[in-house]
């Protein structure tokens, strides 16, 4: 769709004018009609499953709405979001979800282009490699939280445990101790999401010009320089893309760790989506339930906006 | 999911036919599956029309458990006896209840009755979402007073279920808390039954690593409203703690609550095994019956799996108390039961068939038969009927007698060892439960000290209750 006004600082393209100033015959009204009746499906299907509860979500945050005291409810207001301010539990949660989401789309990106620059050589067995390291990406989120759970962080039985005592560093109770389980969390998002950074990175890598590496060579530069002033650049779109679409989802992350810990031990994994799923479905806070998750909505779609920009200059 | 009678013959068939290859209680098993079990007169005796609502459909949304399982496969006999058909929504407990709290508030009636948590009744009642029970039980046309015979139902569990002395649902398998020891290690190590928390402190550290991964005790470490803060609750009672002052304002940050929850995180960290603040019931139950955990005090109902060979070590080595007593001289045990509310949103003849359901799974015939019924030849045995004659009968105490007296460690928690309000019983519970659960777990894990965990869950205690 094209923008008037303040959208005019990109120049539109010959393809674009030629849109704009073509005239609306009624050739190009059936076809717009045509377009719409496509359309209309999807549109509607949209509206009632994300749109209107996405509506209903944010009215709802300026209600008090409480199943256990039916006779508190009321239009409130802001007074929901004046509440979180003082809230001890939302700033704490808002706390573990800037440390899980910052750790995890750090760690995802550097190994995941870590591994797909070390598998981008030709070598045997290369594609049965790049096939493994997907292989988390497709288990369930629920799954994933509970094997971690289970398999491998049980103190005494799980392998990371016996390892862990193996190479005498002792058994701890990884998801029990709150110095931990914040530390095992982001390991278990990463260890399931870096293929997705892995897959991106691939792609991008083989579709990089080979010209520059060719000069490069020429001139001599160390495989350092080589990756620092050619690569990097180079991948700069890609390493955008990843960390837009991994934040957005590391936001917003649930199951894995919900399985996993709960939100505990104490609070110590409690990232807002728990906060305002717990305040909405176990203490029946709806109204300031649907305050934090518009809050949560609200920092997600702040975050994505810096990132587009930094994509629009990259 | 419907079971349909021919399943249900079949199955009772196949069960008593493996009865019958020599297992030492057959007789009553058989009495209870075979021919009598089948039979309707014993409830044909009650005088009222069990067939006046024939043609009607009811939907009864479970937790899995292997008791419902039970009352599921003997359904068809009701649907006989009523020509009522009954069907199945089976899910976890958590979800379970969200979705019967779904389901009132957003009024579908999808369900006429659920397996409540009876600390939700007054949530429900103050929204008008469930109908007084006395309203059917005192129909005559629909219930015949003496033969049901409410009073033989566990006068502890109906307390819990009543909302300002009204009765709201009716305990279709409860539980009671006691402490549950391995008596080979008491022996070994030469230790006496603790009478107080006191002497449960020495006998735990007593034990504790006495064997290669042998822990001293275990209370349920996780974080939720069912989980450690349906053993909290206990302690701080049992310290003399009291919910409310007089004017009504929550006080759990007082001493008691202060000293109480000091002995839970001490208890736990000093003698539980690693890993416990993410453990519930069947974590410590699975220790125990593997031999790690020495004692712990948990559901009378988790005897029943440790007691079973097949999956436990400990079998036959151990042994039952009622709790020991507290600093303020008394015992507190926990209580729960599965709590069968009527649906006050639903037709009124889809609600009197539910409440023909009701009572024909929370009758003598139906609970003993249940008790005696195997779903498969391993099946696990019920240890919560809801009748004190049955607790009270030879058949039903055979059944249950994994050690001479556990019947009557049971019996005598459920008489005297608490009262419906060792938890607070009011609609807003399930924001209580949830401050309180996090209180508690942030002390055991030593995020906060007791004193300022319970300060700040009083702080909010007082906000949600303001």
């Amino acid at each position: 769709m094209l923008r008037e006004g303040k959208g005019t600082e990109m120049t539109e393209t010959g393809i674009q004018a030629a849109i704009r100033k073509r005239p609306s015959s009624r050739m190009a009204r059936a076809e717009r009609r045509f377009a719409w009746t496509m359309l209309a499906p999807s549109l509607v299907v949209l509206l009632v499953v994300s749109t209107i509860p996405l509506i209903v979500l944010i009215g709802m945050s300026f209600y008090t709405i409480e199943l256990t005291q039916a006779w508190k409810n009321g239009f409130a207001g802001v007074s929901n979001y004046v509440r979180m301010l003082n809230d001890g539990r939302f700033l704490s949660s808002l706390g573990v979800t800037a440390v899980y989401t910052t750790a995890t789309v750090f760690l995802q990106v550097a190994i995941g282009l870590g591994l797909a620059l070390a598998l981008s050589g030709n070598f045997p067995g290369r594609n049965l490699l790049r096939t493994a390291i997907l292989l988390p990406m497709i288990l369930a989120p629920v799954v994933v939280g509970l094997s971690w759970r289970t398999l491998l962080l049980t103190p005494r039985y799980g392998l990371i445990d016996f390892l862990s005592e193996a190479i005498g560093l002792g058994s701890r109770s990884w998801l029990g101790d709150p110095s931990w389980a914040l530390t095992s969390v982001i390991v278990i998002h990463t260890w399931q999401w870096t293929p997705f950074a892995f897959l991106v990175f691939t792609a991008a890598i083989a579709a990089l010009p080979t010209e520059p590496f060719e000069a490069a060579r020429l001139d001599r530069a160390s495989p350092w320089q080589t990756f620092v002033h050619i690569t990097l650049p180079l991948l700069r779109p890609a390493i955008v893309i990843v960390v837009i679409f991994r934040s957005m989802i590391a936001l917003r992350a649930f199951a894995a760790i919900f399985a996993a810990t709960g939100g505990g031990p104490g609070s110590a994994t409690e990232i807002l989506n728990l906060y305002a799923y717990r305040t909405s479905f176990t203490s029946f806070s709806l109204g300031y339930g649907a305050a934090l998750a518009t809050t949560l909505l609200l920092v997600t779609v702040a975050i994505s906006v810096v990132f587009f920009r930094v994509r629009q200059r990259a | 999911m419907t079971i349909n009678r021919r399943d249900f013959l079949k199955a009772a068939g196949v069960t008593s036919g493996m009865v019958l290859l020599g297992d030492p209680m057959h007789g009553l098993r058989a009495l209870a599956q075979s021919g009598a079990a089948n039979d309707l007169g014993i409830y044909r005796e009650a005088n009222m029309n069990w067939d006046q609502l024939a043609g009607e459909k009811i939907t009864v949304l479970l937790s899995p458990a292997h008791y419902f399982t039970k009352f599921r496969e003997l359904t068809p006999q009701f649907t006989e006896l009523t020509g009522i058909e009954v069907e199945f929504d089976v899910i976890p407990p958590k979800e379970m209840r969200d979705k019967a709290v779904l389901d009132f508030t957003a009024g579908t009636k999808l369900y006429a009755t659920h397996t409540a948590d009876p600390m939700f009744l007054p949530l429900y009642v103050a929204n008008g979402w469930i109908d007084p029970i006395e309203t059917y039980h005192s129909d005559a046309s629909l219930t015949d007073r003496a033969w049901y015979d409410i009073d033989d139902v566990v006068p502890l569990w109906r307390a819990a279920d009543s909302v300002n002395g009204d009765l709201y649902a009716l305990p279709s398998e409860g539980e009671v808390t006691i402490h549950i020891y391995r008596r080979d290690l008491y022996e070994a190590n030469g230790l006496a039954v603790p009478t107080t928390l006191a002497e449960l402190r020495d006998t735990a550290s007593a034990l504790n690593g006495t064997q290669a991964n042998l822990a001293g005790m275990a209370f349920r470490g996780f974080r939720g409203a069912g989980q450690n803060m349906y053993i909290w609750p206990s302690l701080f009672r049992s310290f003399g703690g009291e919910w409310f002052d007089a004017n009504g304002n929550p006080q759990v940050n007082s001493a008691a609550g202060i000293d109480s929850l000091s002995y839970y995180v001490d208890m736990m960290n000093s003698f539980a095994p690693a890993g416990v603040e993410n453990w519930n019931w069947p974590e410590i139950m699975e220790a125990f019956a593997g031999g790690n955990v020495a004692q712990y005090i948990d559901s009378n109902s988790t005897a029943s799996i440790i007691e079973n060979p097949a999956n436990s070590s400990v079998a036959g080595n151990v042994g039952y108390q009622r709790w020991p007593l507290g600093p303020a001289g008394k015992r507190v045990t926990s209580i729960w039961n599965w709590a069968l509310p009527i649906n006050a949103q639903l037709p009124e003849r889809q609600r009197k068939a539910t409440w023909l359901y009701i009572q024909w799974l929370t009758s003598r015939p139906t609970q003993l038969r249940s008790a005696m019924y195997r779903e498969t030849p391993e099946a696990v045995v019920r240890t919560g009927v809801n009748r004190l004659s049955l607790w009270a009968s030879p058949e039903y105490r055979e059944l249950v007698e994994f050690t001479p007296d556990y019947a009557d460690v049971v019996l005598t928690s459920l008489r005297e060892d608490t009262d419906a309000d060792w938890r607070p019983r009011l609609p807003e519970w399930p924001n209580i439960g949830e401050v309180m659960a996090l209180a508690i777990q942030s002390a055991l894990v030593g995020q906060k000290t007791p004193e300022a965990a319970l300060e700040e869950a009083n702080q909010e205690l007082r906000r949600i209750l303001g």
